[in-house]
């Protein structure tokens, strides 16, 4: 029987389609896995279903009753549940309470509440303790207490949107059996992923999305091995654009990373000695799904985030211990994933985020001179076509290409040995993409060695001189942009070795 | 739900609190003058009595001007704080040690003279207050202890502390009915600049000029606008937030200390009220300053004015607390009329309500 | 010496008039910090506690003169502060001005208000007064007898308030909706409820209890209205919450030992002022105004270890305090 039935789906948003014309159908009973690259639309669809967006076009049903939400809260009573990668938790609150919150009875007994809850687990066969605070608990602990909100409030639908990004292998594990059980209840779970195994291991089924639409409708997993998934999520492999032609021959070392590892606060180790090197003038690209360690990375290179092992050089002289200024003195640039906030301050204007960098530099004494502070923020904006209608207005006002070409100027001002570069054209449209992309390009002919971090493929092929794959914290896999196959690096993402 | 929704504007405003400022004198004014109606009071004769005492004559502006020197340094300290995010509600507890501070150098040192006796008060003053607020200060770079609550506790432990001295040790003897310490000597009483106001005026002016050019201008200030804009991007540019929160915070208890100083040099002796709530309406003008040195200074002159002509009317029947009244209406007006700088009326769009959300990929 | 220490300490705690003097301040601070507490865990940090109290106090005293009832002037103290509050409600909650800056200038406000519109007030005698309320036999056991089987009804519905704070809080959906507003807005909005309102009515609880407290100070603890009548009660109140972590039963402890120090200290001076018997309050030579400070500085050292305490677990106090909330920036 079927469950969910989404039905040529369109959803758009300014400047961009994140849903065009997706379909997906899932039958009660089974687990299916929603696959697609980030941007596919795999994440806007599922807040179709879950409530949170309006579809432009299309049909959502269940149980083959056409629904019309217009709020979360239609869809949590109509059965469906979301598990957000952001828990929505209070940390202070007991599993109990957490699971209650919003659904519970008027008068809370804790003991019955509590055992209420742990029935609940027991059914669906989900460890949990439900008298304990949540900011004790496990990131998978926590996952499970999201599951039984869900459950808790009777969803007969439950989506997980990659859930297993947060887990031990042990603990991704253990999602599996429930996911089964609760499929064995004739309930339905949609698994968003990129991880072929987990798919395989945990799903009935599978669609597959790329660029909004949906490209394979519930295929039997069975029938899924690694070449096809990779090839339904990245496409065929198209012409290669404008590859990159190399001007200049990589040259001596300019930063070397060894045994690099970072361990989160959860003491996990994020970054699990990852070690590579970078040239004059070559662009290593750095490819991975989203979480596998690449931002701790970026983070640690630049020294905001202290590292367990290993060790930083930039042109041969070890800054492992140093502050991130520091490395900055010696000639790292950094174009933090957070743009807003590591790398600009919103609330400051244009000059003021102009000099940070250099604001010591700028006049001699105590004070800043500001005729230099404008003239140089007046430079950043010519060079790099920064549209901006004043000097002195807070930045909030800038668009995000704007922002990015501001930010990676200031980054580029004092002519680096090494750019750090972290998704540095995600959210851009396709102007504003073309723009960094040639601001790169042309710094690495200029000699400026840099690491590229980013999850568009196109990009990476297109300006990488080596490409290296990141998945649970490693660097799994090398390749060479000129002879490998998009199938090849996204099987290398999904964790095929 | 409402059809309408408060959209964030890309940028405030231009000249918004300058509009929410108006926005709260009027709406302060009107309910002022509700409340005088209430209680048989003509309005327009008692506001009119209001400016006159405060505002019409070089005496009545160098009464204004005197009052705005606790409330402009009271502000400035407030906005010191507030330009890095940090809250110093302690300024009424350290305008007294400031005062306890200068009144404990008059006493070591009676037979100096003026020019150095009161340079000698005013030094420790700065200290005094800068005191007080280092116990907050450090706790809160080094242990993130909330220093809005310890500052906050230390004003009445100032209050009680100048209360047991001017009750036990510092008792004049000699002084019959309510206990006061003695008198300072004359040479520490300011010199005249015009009228009934003294150099304090001077010195506060000062103080606030060139710590505004110096906030605005130096290498330090914007350090710490950085810091106050973002902690990760200080610590990306190599600012030390620790060092940033302590030096911060003692400064601006120091200026608070130097409000204490000045106001020995025009009241003759320390009293158990010689903060007279400054610390407190000095929050007030730092807010309606948006933490703006510059703006410090107007709004002080401007309560100040209130303050004279608060007391002038008492002989009308009115209490002084008509100016409490209107200060704090006034800032209330201005933090509701501030919604209107900062967000704009837009018609609700229909599933956009949490369009922010999920971004992230689309 | 020793002898006389311990004949001065024995003086002091044996005198009856300590204990119900600890009752009659401990009820006061405790109506106060109660509201508070609620404020807070709903995420409001008030800190008007100050003048709300002075506006109940001052539209207290003016009730009992004109219906010469106690208990409708509590009341209505306790609603006329409950509007009052709204000020800072309306302006922290619904339009998200900053909470510090918004509950200042309540202070200020309630402080001016009350003694613009006490001023014929001042030297008034009291309207009204509650009958001391004696539960027969109870009230005649030694100790606890003629203290707290002899409390004011006034004390007994503080207690009762505490009682029913406390369930609300720990036992009902309201009270799970309440904390969870406190500690994360939006967690608790996409949970349904409705955060605007749950802390609009926090605020309005708060200010009533405040008000009560006003109210108690001027009919009870120390009839009578003058401007300053507060004196700093108010913030003993927002320190109390902090002192007690945001529970209503550690409040009540703190609310006891503190209305023990302001209790005890002019009790010490009383004492040593009149023993005209030389040693016999050697030692005791603490000055009330010191003995003040405490509250102050002992709420001080609780921040420093609730600071210390919270490193590596999450803060007992509420999360989402002092944070304005609005759904669009999510």
């Amino acid at each position: 029987m079927t469950a969910v039935e989404l039905d040529g789906i369109w959803k758009r948003f300014p400047g961009v389609i994140a849903n065009a014309g997706a379909s997906l159908t899932v039958q009660s009973g089974t687990v299916h896995a929603v696959l697609g690259e980030n941007g596919a639309g795999k994440t806007t669809l599922m807040n179709v279903l879950a409530g949170v967006y309006k579809a432009d076009e299309g049909a959502v049903r269940l149980d083959g009753v056409e629904q019309h939400f217009t709020k979360p809260a239609d869809a949590i009573a109509a059965g469906v549940g979301m598990v957000y990668q952001e828990f929505r938790l209070i940390p202070t609150f007991t599993v109990a309470e957490n699971v209650a919150l919003g659904a519970a009875p008027r008068i809370v007994a804790k003991s019955a509440i509590e055992q209420q809850v742990a029935d609940l687990a027991e059914r669906f066969g989900l460890h949990t303790e439900p008298g304990r605070e949540v900011w004790q608990l496990s990131m998978g602990e926590r996952q499970r207490v999201e599951i039984l909100k869900a459950l808790w409030r009777n969803a007969r639908v439950l989506i997980l949107d990659e859930p297993t990004a947060v887990l031990t292998p042990d603990e991704a594990k253990e999602l599996g059996r429930i996911t089964s059980s609760m499929a064995a209840e004739g309930r339905s779970v949609i698994f968003i992923s990129h991880k072929l195994d987990e798919v395989k291991a945990f799903c009935d089924e599978a669609t597959v999305l790329r660029g909004g639409k949906t490209v394979a409708n519930s295929l039997a997993v069975d029938d899924l091995d690694a070449a096809r998934m990779a090839e339904l999520m990245v496409g065929e492999a198209t012409a290669v654009s404008q590859r990159r032609i190399r001007t200049t021959a990589v040259g001596e070392l300019v930063l070397g990373v060894e045994d690099l590892v970072v361990h989160d606060i959860h003491g996990r180790a994020v970054v699990d000695g990852v070690s590579f090197t970078v040239g004059r003038g070559e662009i290593v690209g750095i490819a991975g799904v989203a979480g596998n360690g690449q931002r701790p990375l970026a983070d640690a290179i630049a020294g905001l985030l202290s590292t367990t092992a290993g060790s930083v050089a930039i042109t041969h002289t070890d800054v492992s211990a140093m502050a991130a200024s520091e490395r900055n003195a010696r000639g790292l640039a950094y174009v933090p994933e957070d743009r807003i906030g590591v790398g600009l301050a919103p609330r400051m204007n244009v000059v003021d985020n102009a000099m940070m960098r250099s604001y010591k530099t700028l006049g001699a004494g105590p004070l800043v001179d500001r005729g230099q502070a404008t003239s140089r923020a007046t430079s950043l904006i010519e060079t790099y076509n920064i549209k901006v209608a004043k000097l002195d207005v807070p930045l909030a006002g800038l668009s995000g290409g704007n922002l990015q070409r501001l930010l990676v100027g200031r980054e580029l001002d004092d002519e680096p040995v090494v750019l750090i570069a972290a998704q540095p054209t995600r959210g851009l449209d396709v102007q504003g993409v073309k723009a960094i992309q040639d601001i790169l390009v042309e710094q690495a002919s200029d000699g400026v060695g840099i690491v590229l971090i980013s999850e568009d493929l196109e990009e990476l092929f297109a300006l990488s001189d080596r490409l290296l794959v990141m998945h649970e914290g490693r660097v799994s896999r090398e390749f060479d942009p000129d002879t490998a196959t998009r199938a090849d690096v996204g099987a290398a993402m999904a964790g095929a070795h | 739900m409402f059809g309408l929704r408060l959209v964030r504007r890309e940028n405030p405003l231009p000249g918004g609190q300058v509009f929410a400022f108006m926005v709260g004198l009027i709406v302060a004014l009107a309910l002022g003058a509700v409340l005088l109606l209430l209680t048989d009071h003509d309005p327009i004769e008692i506001y009119s009595k209001m400016a006159d005492s405060s505002l019409g004559s070089p005496q009545a502006w160098s009464t204004t001007l005197t009052q705005a020197v606790p409330l402009g340094l009271a502000g400035l300290a407030v906005a010191v704080a507030g330009s890095m995010g940090l809250w110093n509600i302690g300024a009424e507890g350290q305008i007294i040690a400031g005062a306890i501070a200068g009144t404990w150098i008059a006493r070591l040192g009676p037979d100096l003279a003026g020019p150095v006796l009161i340079p000698l008060m005013l030094l420790a003053a700065v200290v005094g207050g800068g005191l007080l607020a280092l116990g907050p200060a450090l706790a809160r770079a080094h242990l993130g202890v909330n220093e809005i609550i310890t500052t906050l506790m230390l004003n009445e432990v100032a209050i009680r502390i100048v209360r047991y001295l001017v009750n036990g040790p510092w008792k004049d003897p000699t002084a019959v009915g309510f206990p006061v310490a003695p008198e300072l000597p004359e040479q520490a009483a300011l010199p005249t600049l015009f009228e009934r106001a003294n150099i304090g005026v001077l010195i506060a002016a000062a103080v606030v000029v060139v710590f505004g050019f110096f906030a605005a201008r130096s290498k330090w200030g914007y350090e710490l606008r950085v810091a106050g804009s973002s902690a990760q991007a200080a610590e990306y540019i190599g600012i030390s937030l620790r060092t940033k929160i302590l030096t911060v915070l003692v400064l601006s208890g120091a200026i608070a200390g130097l409000a204490g100083g000045l106001r020995l040099g025009s009241s003759s002796r320390i009293v158990e009220g010689i903060a007279e709530g400054w610390g407190f309406a000095g929050i007030i003008v730092a807010a309606l300053a948006l933490m703006r040195p510059s703006g410090v200074a107007v709004v002080a002159v401007a309560f100040g004015a209130l303050r004279v002509g608060g007391t002038a009317i008492k002989g009308q029947g009115v209490p002084a607390s008509i100016a409490d009244i209107i200060q704090a209406f006034v800032l209330m007006g201005a933090l509701g009329a501030a919604v209107f700088t900062t967000y704009s009326l837009a018609r609700r769009a229909p599933g956009s309500e949490n369009a922010s959300m999920v971004e992230a990929d689309a | 010496m020793n002898g006389s220490l311990i004949d001065s300490f024995v003086a002091i705690v044996t005198d009856i008039g300590l204990w119900v003097s600890i009752l009659e301040f401990g009820t006061l601070l405790y109506l106060a910090a109660l509201g508070e507490t609620i404020a807070e865990k709903s995420g409001v940090l008030n800190l008007g506690v100050e003048g709300m109290m002075a506006i109940g106090g001052v539209s207290a005293y003016w009730m009992a003169i004109e219906s010469g009832n106690p208990w409708a002037a509590l009341l209505f103290a306790a609603l006329a502060t409950a509007l009052f509050s709204m000020f800072h409600g309306v302006l922290s909650v619904v339009v998200g001005a900053d909470q510090v800056v918004s509950g200042l200038a309540l202070t200020i406000l309630g402080l001016g208000l009350a003694a613009f519109l006490g001023q014929d007030l001042v030297l008034q005698p009291p309207g009204a007064s509650f009958e001391p309320l004696t539960l027969g036999p109870l009230s005649d056991i030694p100790g606890v007898g003629p203290t707290v089987f002899s409390m004011g009804p006034v004390s007994w519905l503080a207690a009762a308030l505490g009682v029913a704070a406390w369930f609300v809080l720990t036992r009902t959906r309201a009270g799970l909706s309440l904390r969870a507003v406190g500690e994360s807005a939006a967690t608790a909005d996409a949970a349904g409820t409705r955060v605007v309102a749950t802390r609009l009515v926090s605020v309005g609880v708060g200010g009533a209890l405040a008000g009560a407290s006003g109210g108690y100070l001027t009919l009870v603890l120390a009839p009578g209205w003058n401007e300053g009548a507060t004196g700093g009660l108010g913030w003993i109140a927002v320190a109390l919450v902090i002192f007690g972590a945001w529970k209503p039963g550690r409040v009540l402890l703190g609310a006891l030992l503190f209305g023990g120090l302001l209790a005890l200290g002019p009790r010490l001076q009383t004492l040593r002022c009149q023993a005209d018997q030389e040693d016999a309050c050697i030692g005791f030579d603490v000055n009330p105004i010191l003995v003040s400070m405490l509250p102050y500085l002992l709420t001080i050292v609780v921040l420093v270890l609730l600071s210390i305490r919270s490193r590596n677990r999450p803060s007992l106090a509420p999360a989402a305090i002092g944070l304005a909330y609005r759904r669009e920036e999510r």
